[in-house]
This record gives C-alpha cells, structure tokens and sequence, in this order.
C-alpha cells in the first residue's frame, strides 16, 4: 500500500472501504446473536444468517423466567455493586495512607499490593476453593466479596495514590488549620478533587466483576449464588438446542456491560492501556 | 513529600486505613499461594489425612505427558495469537495513522469492544458460529461455495486447536491495538516529516521510525500477551471444557480437573505452581532476549 495510491480520491475510498469491512467483521458475531435472539426458534432454524422479519421478544422472557435469568442477574449485581462501593472506600484509605504519611513500612506495603498486579490470580482457583471450605466461607451469599475486593484492590491503589500526589499536601495543612478532622478532610475536600480516577475505578472494577468467571464457578454451588457468567454455562446445558433463548440469555448478561461501554468507552480504553505505554 | 510530614496522624489513625486491606488483600492472595504450595508436597485426595511426600508430585508432574501436551497448547495458542494479533494490531496502527482514514472513532469504538465481554459470553459465541447446522461460519462458506472446507470446527482433534485460539485473537485484539495506538502519538510529528522529506514511504517509516521507537511498548505487550495466554481458562472451558478427548486441553484447565474432577488435591496444586513457574520462566526469559536491541 504506497502513499502515492493513498493519495488518489478512488484509492481513498477502496481504502476506507476495506477497514469499514474490516470493523463489520469484528462486530458481526455480536450483531449476530443479538438480532437472532429477536427471531423465532423456528425461523432461526430455516436461516440462521437473515434478519428477522418481525421483532419478538418471546425469547427474552423465556430466558429471564423460565431459565431463571432474574436469579443471576439479581446475584451478579449484588455482587458487582458490593465490589465497587468496598474497592473505592479502601483504596482511596490506603491511597490516602500512602501518598500523605511517611512511615516505616511504608514503601514495603505500596510494593506488597502492586505485587498483586503481577501475580495470575486465576491460578489460584483451586487453593483458595480449598482455603475457603476449612475456614467455613464455602458458599455464603457474601463468599465472592473477598476475592473480588481482593484482586481489584491493587490496580485503583496504584491508581489512586499517583493521584493524591498530585494534589499539594499544602490543602491538607490549610484544612487543618481551619479545624478539619482527618475524616472531614478525606470526604468533603480529598475524595471530590479524586473524582475522575475514581470515575475509572468504579468502571473498569464494574466490567470485570460482572464479567468474572472462575471463582463464581468454584465458591459457591447454591444456584442463588451464582453469577451471570457460571448461571449461562448452566442455562447451557439446559436450553442447548434452544438457540435463540440461549441468545437472549447472553444479550441480557452483556446489556449493562454495552450501555456502560457506550457511555464510558473513553474511559474504559483509556484506562485499560494507558499502563503499558510507559513501560 | 517533605512538607506532608508535617501532617500528623495517629498510629491507630493509620492501621484503620491500612489493616482492612491488607487482611483480605492477605487472606486471598497470599494465603492461598502459600498454601498451595503446602498441598503440593502432599498427597492429599479430599479425604481427612494428608502425608508429606516431598517433591514426589513434582516428579511426577515432570514425567506427566498430560501436564507437557497441556503446556504444548498453550504454547501454540501463544505463538499464533503472537503472531496473528501483535501483526494485525501493527498494520492497524499504522492505517490509524493514516490521514486518509474517516471514521477513526467508529473503528477504535467498535474494534475494542469485545475486550470488555466476559470470556464465558465469548466462548459461547464463538460455539455458535463454529456450530455445524446454524453457524455463521459454515453458513458463508456454503454461500460462497466453499462446502469442502466445512469442518467440525470444535470437535476435530487436529484443528480444534486452532479453533479455540481464533476467538481469543478477535476477542483482545483492540488491547495491543490501542496501546500501540497511543504510543505512535506519542513520536514527535517532525521526526515523521524529516523523514518524509529524505523520501522516506509508509512501509520504510513504519519499519525505521515507528518500530524502534515504540520497542519498549511492544516489549511491554507482548509480556502481557504471554502472562494472559499462559492462564486461558475460561473460553477454552466454555467452548470445549479441554475437549475432544484432551485435545485442547490447556495447563489451567488441567489443573482445574486434576483438582475438581478427579480430586487429587495434591497434584493439582502441585500442577498450579508447576504453571505459575513455568509462566513467569518465560516472561523472564523473554525479558532477557528482548533487552537485545533492534
């Protein structure tokens, strides 16, 4: 591909053609499931590729009540709001701790977390199921908040605490002065000023909480508990000549995902890269 | 720093905003690491006693053909998706840059997507493309007459391989993408202009500029690449759960049935450090190779 064909109007348009084609493609497969979960069984079966022809909504009930798809949802956002809400309180604490006091273990603790940034989480599936039943936590509706909160401690601490940084400690000490308790100082004058990182943590801790996989499929075993993700590989094996339900299903589990990535998509990619490119 | 000193909290003031997190952040990760590591040197099967055998579980894990097939497939899902994505997510970064290209927002927009769907969702998606009757897959190529290359995608033990790699590729392929995205702004534009002045074209400028200045982001990539390859799990569960027979079967799911399906509790910890190790092995070795410059 030379500048010089670039530079022609038709070559343009070819060019433009292509990675339109290209972008298509790549959202095809999600395009697929979701006009398909809006067509009948029947019509699915006689070709799977056409649009439907007239929108029916029979598959998503049959989903979220038959299949019990409510159940998960209700557990999934149980889960994903308890996370959020416990990752945001103790890192900004920790943050705090760390940007603003200088104390013997100081760096040792800052370097025990980002450790855990390192440290493949999901290899630790099968001891921490085995931890979990001697310590009596199996299978209890809170048993997923303590590895959730865990494994997303690291990465908003980091996060965070390079954003207190950047605030002059000189704030705190005019808070002081003016009579502000440490509390006071953390929730009204600190915790507003931090409000576009946590904006991030708040949404790049909501998808991958939603979106976990192997610890709900581990920890708990009551159907109730179970999340999104482990509720669809059940709803698998129970629906799994029943296309266009199980698609209905997966189009329910991915909406809240879709609209937060739509509204948010700066963000999200943004705070999903941005690490690696200063190495 | 020096000036927040000043700033005066009181010890307990200080270990109630550190000790809840780093309680459960202890309890979670840590723990777990260590004791995993315990299990291993025993032959615990669920049961209430476990002896101390040494490193027995670790010979064994050495001469476990399973374990080192197991290794093989991550191993070539690491290679292709290597290859496939970092190549496609160069050239695409290069037509990024292009001044040619509309609709950048659309394309980055909707090329990222798939990273942020669970894995489950995208193994299941991929199931029903490669599905034999109503798949997407065999749907185009009856289309446009391509019915002998019809496979069964996921249950050929030759390909199925192959197959379960394809979605990972598509799925992160906007991560690379991005990053190198945001890295390629970062060069001063006059480098590119003096450089288009010595009668330098796209494929030189992408070869002599954009490549080794960038080097230390793709180092950075690609160590992410083999760190999340090497722990595939959940697609691989959903799509074939290691099947057909063990023919997709990877080290994190092997360690998952050594464990939960035949509930030797010993061995399959012994096989979650076995990847643990192996894993980091190969993102230091790959550390120390690409210290050499290009």
């Amino acid at each position: 591909m030379t500048v010089r064909m670039l530079l022609g109007k038709s070559g343009k348009l070819v060019f433009n053609a292509m990675m339109l084609a290209f972008s298509v493609a790549c959202v095809f497969p999600i395009a697929w499931i979701v006009y398909s979960s809006l067509k009948t069984k029947d019509e699915f079966m006689l070709n799977s590729v056409s649009l439907p022809h007239r929108l029916q909504f029979h598959n998503y009930y049959k989903a979220f009540v038959d299949g019990k798809m409510y159940q998960y949802f209700i557990s999934s956002a149980l889960n994903t709001v308890t996370t959020v809400v416990v990752v945001v309180f103790l890192s900004f604490c920790v943050a705090y701790a760390l940007s603003r006091f200088r104390f013997k273990w100081r760096n040792g603790i800052y370097s025990y977390f980002i450790v855990g940034m390192l440290i493949p989480v999901y290899g630790l599936i099968v001891p921490l199921y085995l931890q979990f039943k001697q310590f009596g936590l199996y299978d209890k509706f809170y048993t997923l908040f303590l590895p959730y909160i865990a494994i997303r401690l690291p990465l908003p601490i980091f996060l965070l605490e390079s954003f207190i940084r950047t605030v002059p400690a000189e704030l705190d000490e005019a808070a002081h002065m003016d009579g502000a308790s440490t509390s006071y100082l953390m929730t009204r004058i600190l915790l507003p000023i931090c409000k576009p990182a946590i904006a991030t943590i708040v949404i790049l801790t909501f998808l991958d909480t939603w979106n976990e996989f192997p610890f709900s499929l581990v920890l708990v075993s009551q159907e109730s508990l179970k999340t999104l993700p482990v509720g669809l590989t059940n709803f698998y094996g129970q629906f799994t000549s029943d296309y266009t339900t199980l698609m209905a299903a997966m189009v329910l589990s991915i909406l809240p995902v879709m609209a937060v990535y739509l509204a948010f998509y700066k963000n999200i990619i943004q705070g999903m890269t941005a690490g690696a490119v200063k190495g | 720093m020096s000036r927040s000193s000043s700033l005066k909290i009181t010890r307990v003031g200080l270990l109630g905003l550190l000790a809840p997190s780093v309680a459960i952040y202890t309890f979670v990760i840590i723990v777990p690491l260590a004791l995993s590591f315990y299990y291993s040197l025993t032959d615990w099967v669920g049961g209430p006693t476990k002896n101390y055998i040494g490193f027995r579980n670790y010979s064994l894990l050495v001469h476990d053909s399973l374990f080192w097939h197991s290794f093989k497939n991550n191993m070539i899902i690491l290679a292709l998706t290597l290859i496939i994505q970092m190549s496609l997510a160069f050239l695409l970064t290069t037509l990024f840059m292009s001044k040619a290209l509309r609709l950048k927002e659309l394309h980055r927009t909707v090329i990222f997507f798939p990273v942020v769907l669970s894995a489950v969702v995208v193994g299941f998606v991929w199931q029903m493309i490669y599905s034999h009757d109503y798949g997407i897959l065999n749907s185009i190529l009856r289309s446009i007459g391509l019915e002998s290359a019809i496979r069964p995608w996921l249950d050929d033990p030759k390909i199925v391989i192959y197959s379960v790699t394809v979605p990972l590729i598509w799925q992160y392929l906007g991560i690379p993408l991005m990053i190198f995205v945001s890295a390629v702004h970062g060069i001063p534009k006059d480098i590119y202009e003096s450089c288009e002045l010595d009668g330098c074209t796209g494929f030189k400028k992408a070869r002599y500029i954009t490549f080794p200045l960038i080097y230390d982001t793709i180092k950075v990539v690609v160590m992410l690449c083999i760190s999340s390859n090497m722990l595939v799990f959940s697609h691989i569960y959903v799509m074939t759960g290691g099947g057909p027979g063990t023919s997709s079967m990877v080290m994190a799911q092997y360690a998952y049935k050594t464990s939960f399906g035949s509930m030797q509790l010993g061995y399959g910890s012994a096989v979650t450090i076995g990847m643990f190790v192996i894993s980091f092995g190969i993102v230091l070795i790959f550390k120390r190779l690409a210290e050499v410059r290009v």
